[in-house]
């Protein structure tokens, strides 16, 4: 009878310290929910931090060097957001997001407020993840690397190749639909990311395939990057863009404005060293408007972001326009030929539509 | 003269050892014999003793010797180490602030400290503990000089290493017999030891300067991690087991299917509780919430480790608890445990060396980079895209390390407690 007693009052006691727990728990909740979901803008102020998701294994996108710090064209992203919302382009944490398998995760968890890491806009992503997407900062798509001393120019010379490629990726099913249209047999050699690298370099497969921009990149880091030719062909469209969260437009648009105002700075020709300058004496209302400030002893144009109105001007200042992000980061490995010759077949499709390219900035008013 | 002169010279003359004369037994005066003939003999027993076995000893040492042949020739000619040493900085400590090494420097001088003078308290370092202090300053010097002139890098390792002889030798001086002295001392370090996680955090984050939650990572990650959740295993495991064992069903039944509950899925799957469900109950960083997620993860092991050594134990152990009066919690306290933690002893230290090691996983699930995540960057440096297998020695050597150390301090424990002599 003792031992039922005793048994009773301890489940009686563990029942309410449960409820307890519970009830602390939802609390809890309650007070974190604007964390993480609806208004990272806020929690990134409350924060201080920017808490960014790139790669760190990438070279020119996003990579750790070896005294520790993250470097690439991703990460001038980030800081540039950084300095847009913070006023402080060094408040980000780099998280690392290498892993493909989990990018989306982190982002669902809050663990991160933005993803920018060679991610490919999809339908299937933007539809069925917890995540969307805004302006695509950099078009590329899946191309093919050979030695030098290849005779392949083209998917055409490719008839019974062996076909470096990653394992489960979007990759490897273009690769198929390729083929199966152009009726060729070919031995696909599959694996991870470095093992088909690897391959590639002992010559286990004729060709390697991957997102063009990551075969350059990874060509571009060799001893010996004239041993290898990249290309021209692209069987895939592959736009890499910053992601964010579902159900948060605020902080999306400020994302989607960041890339869209550094793509419109390049085409008005507003530099990180003219910015300044610019700013207190603009020389016409587009680029005031794009930097938020007055024309002619006019009103400031708030456009009504969740972020005051010079926070493009903060981000020029802090990375640059577009094309100077471009050339600082890749520079000749993924060569960006902006011509004025929209006839010109060599010009990047990195480029403003007026210089050959596809990067249409929308305009800011 | 040296012993082995001696026993070259004098073959029945009584050997001296220790300074007392000892007279061997009739018997035993066949080892007193010339060493070249004690060694021919040794080797035809064991080695050549008929055809078959000289066969079984060729062949073993072609075997052993070609695999020697190849690690050496792997070591010293074919790998491409400066994918280690170019990259050290990344592997060992990531992206810890520039500037605050000294907090690192002063955090390894304080655990070589403790390391020395628990040793000294209460064992001794024997030939081959020596030769592994020895053999690894010198690889951590070799990591620290190699190349470059970290002449204040180098000195901070002398201070640690001499710190850990000063801690082991003033150890040492403290009486070995139960006294005042002895009670102090190891009061004083017990608590030390007991607080060394929360102390070398704090020396490493504490005050301005320190080093945010976020750029923890390399080795130094794997080198947190481990601990806290060791140590926290050990804090969730003992009630847990105490709790199972209880008469009071509810308790029982809860800590019943927390061990089963946890123990039923693996490592990876608890990751991602750290990432998704702990965010919203605890926040925190992320590296807060996976020490909570390592300990939760080896409480429930520890628990059934203690578990066996509680049940270990004699009934009548309780029973002569009982009958001098004391009441239960005293009885756990004072004769239970005691017994139970000693008999726990090597399952316990088996389940700390298999979650030093599954620290590697955590680069998989979370983004933490620790030792392997860091050697993922590193050989995505251009110059070293081939050098994959010889980071991965590398890290395959740091986690050895400290597996081999925890083995070695185990058995020691195991000694000094008389584990498996009782």
């Amino acid at each position: 009878m003792k031992t039922l007693r005793y048994g009773l009052l301890t489940a009686m006691v563990l029942a309410v310290v449960a409820m307890v727990a519970i009830a602390c728990g939802d609390d809890e909740s309650g007070d974190s929910s604007g964390e993480g979901r609806g208004d990272t803008i806020q929690t990134i102020k409350d924060r201080g931090e920017l808490k960014c998701g790139v790669k760190q294994t990438q070279p020119l996108f996003g990579f750790k060097e070896a005294d520790g710090s993250v470097v690439g064209f991703d990460v001038e992203f980030c800081k540039a957001l950084a300095a847009a919302v913070l006023n402080d382009a060094s408040k980000v944490e780099f998280v690392d997001a290498s892993n493909a398998a989990t990018r989306f995760e982190l982002l669902a968890s809050g663990e991160i407020d933005v993803l920018i890491r060679t991610t490919t806009i999809t339908a299937e992503r933007d539809a069925g993840r917890a995540v969307d997407f805004a302006q695509t900062t950099f078009y590329t798509g899946q191309g093919f690397a050979v030695h030098a001393d290849s005779a392949i120019q083209s998917t055409a010379d490719m008839e019974g190749a062996t076909i470096c490629v990653q394992s489960g990726t979007t990759t490897e099913q273009n690769l198929d639909d390729h083929f199966t249209e152009l009726g060729f047999d070919y031995t696909p050699l599959g694996g991870e990311d470095a093992e088909t690298q690897d391959a590639f370099l002992a010559r286990r497969c004729d060709v390697w395939t991957a997102d063009q921009s990551n075969l350059a990149s990874r060509i571009s880091a060799f001893d010996n990057p004239s041993d290898f030719r990249v290309l021209g062909q692209i069987i895939s469209k592959e736009p890499l863009a910053p992601g964010v969260r579902d159900y948060d437009s605020e902080w999306k648009d400020v994302v989607n404005w960041i890339v869209h105002g550094l793509i419109y700075a390049e085409e008005l020709g507003v530099t990180k060293a003219n910015v300044g300058q610019m700013a207190s004496n603009p020389p016409n209302t587009t680029i005031a408007r794009l930097l938020g400030v007055a024309y002619e002893g006019g009103a400031v144009a708030d456009l009504g972001f969740g972020v005051d109105p010079q926070f493009l001007q903060r981000a020029i200042a802090a990375v640059g326009n577009y094309g100077e992000i471009y050339t600082q980061e890749i520079g000749n490995n993924i060569p960006r030929a902006c011509t004025l010759n929209a006839l010109a077949i060599d010009a990047s499709v990195d480029c403003p539509p007026g210089k050959g390219g596809i990067l249409y900035a929308l305009p800011y008013r | 003269m040296t012993e082995s002169e001696e026993r070259l010279t004098s073959t029945t003359a009584p050997t001296e050892r220790h300074g007392q004369k000892v007279v061997l037994p009739p018997h035993r005066q066949r080892a007193a014999r010339p060493y070249q003939v004690r060694a021919a003999n040794w080797l035809r027993i064991n080695l050549f003793a008929s055809w078959d076995r000289t066969l079984l000893t060729v062949i073993s040492f072609a075997i052993l010797g070609s695999v020697i042949a190849f690690v050496v020739w792997f070591v010293m000619s074919y790998a491409n180490w400066n994918v280690v040493t170019d990259n050290r900085r990344l592997l060992l400590i990531g992206s810890f602030p520039h500037g605050a090494e000294w907090r690192l420097w002063v955090g390894l001088c304080f655990v070589f400290t403790l390391a020395g003078a628990s040793y000294g308290m209460w064992s001794k370092l024997g030939l081959r503990d020596g030769l592994f202090i020895v053999i690894g300053s010198a690889f951590a010097l070799f990591m620290i000089l190699h190349e470059t002139s970290q002449a204040w890098a180098a000195l901070w390792f002398g201070v640690a290493v001499v710190l850990l002889s000063v801690g082991y030798l003033l150890c040492r001086l403290v009486p070995r017999e139960e006294g005042p002295t002895r009670r102090v001392a190891t009061r004083v370090l017990g608590l030390l030891l007991a607080l060394s996680v929360p102390i070398v955090f704090a020396l490493l984050m504490a005050g301005p300067g320190g080093a945010d939650a976020n750029e923890l990572s390399g080795y130094l990650l794997n080198l947190l991690l481990a601990p806290a959740g060791i140590a926290g295993g050990i804090l969730v495991g003992i009630p847990l087991a105490l709790g199972r064992a209880s008469s009071l069903k509810a308790i029982s039944w809860t800590c019943t299917a927390y061990i089963e509950v946890v123990r039923g899925a693996p490592l990876i799957g608890w990751l991602f509780v750290a990432l998704f469900i702990l965010s919203d109950i605890i926040g925190g960083d992320l590296i807060v919430r996976t020490m909570v997620v390592l300990a939760i993860f080896t409480g429930a092991y520890m628990a059934e480790y203690i578990r066996g050594g509680l049940q270990a134990l004699p009934r009548g152990q309780y029973e002569a608890g009982h009958a001098v009066g004391l009441p239960h919690w005293r009885t756990m306290q004072l004769i239970i445990l005691p017994q139970a933690l000693r008999i726990s002893i090597p399952p316990i230290v088996g389940q700390a060396i298999a979650l030093w090691k599954d620290t590697a996983l955590i680069s998989i699930i979370l983004p933490l980079r620790e030792l392997v995540g860091s050697s993922r960057s590193a050989i995505a440096q251009g110059e070293f895209i081939t050098a994959r297998i010889e980071v991965y020695v590398f890290a395959a050597v740091m986690f050895w390390i400290v597996a081999f150390v925890m083995s070695r301090v185990s058995q020691r424990i195991e000694r000094s407690l008389g584990v498996g002599q009782r």
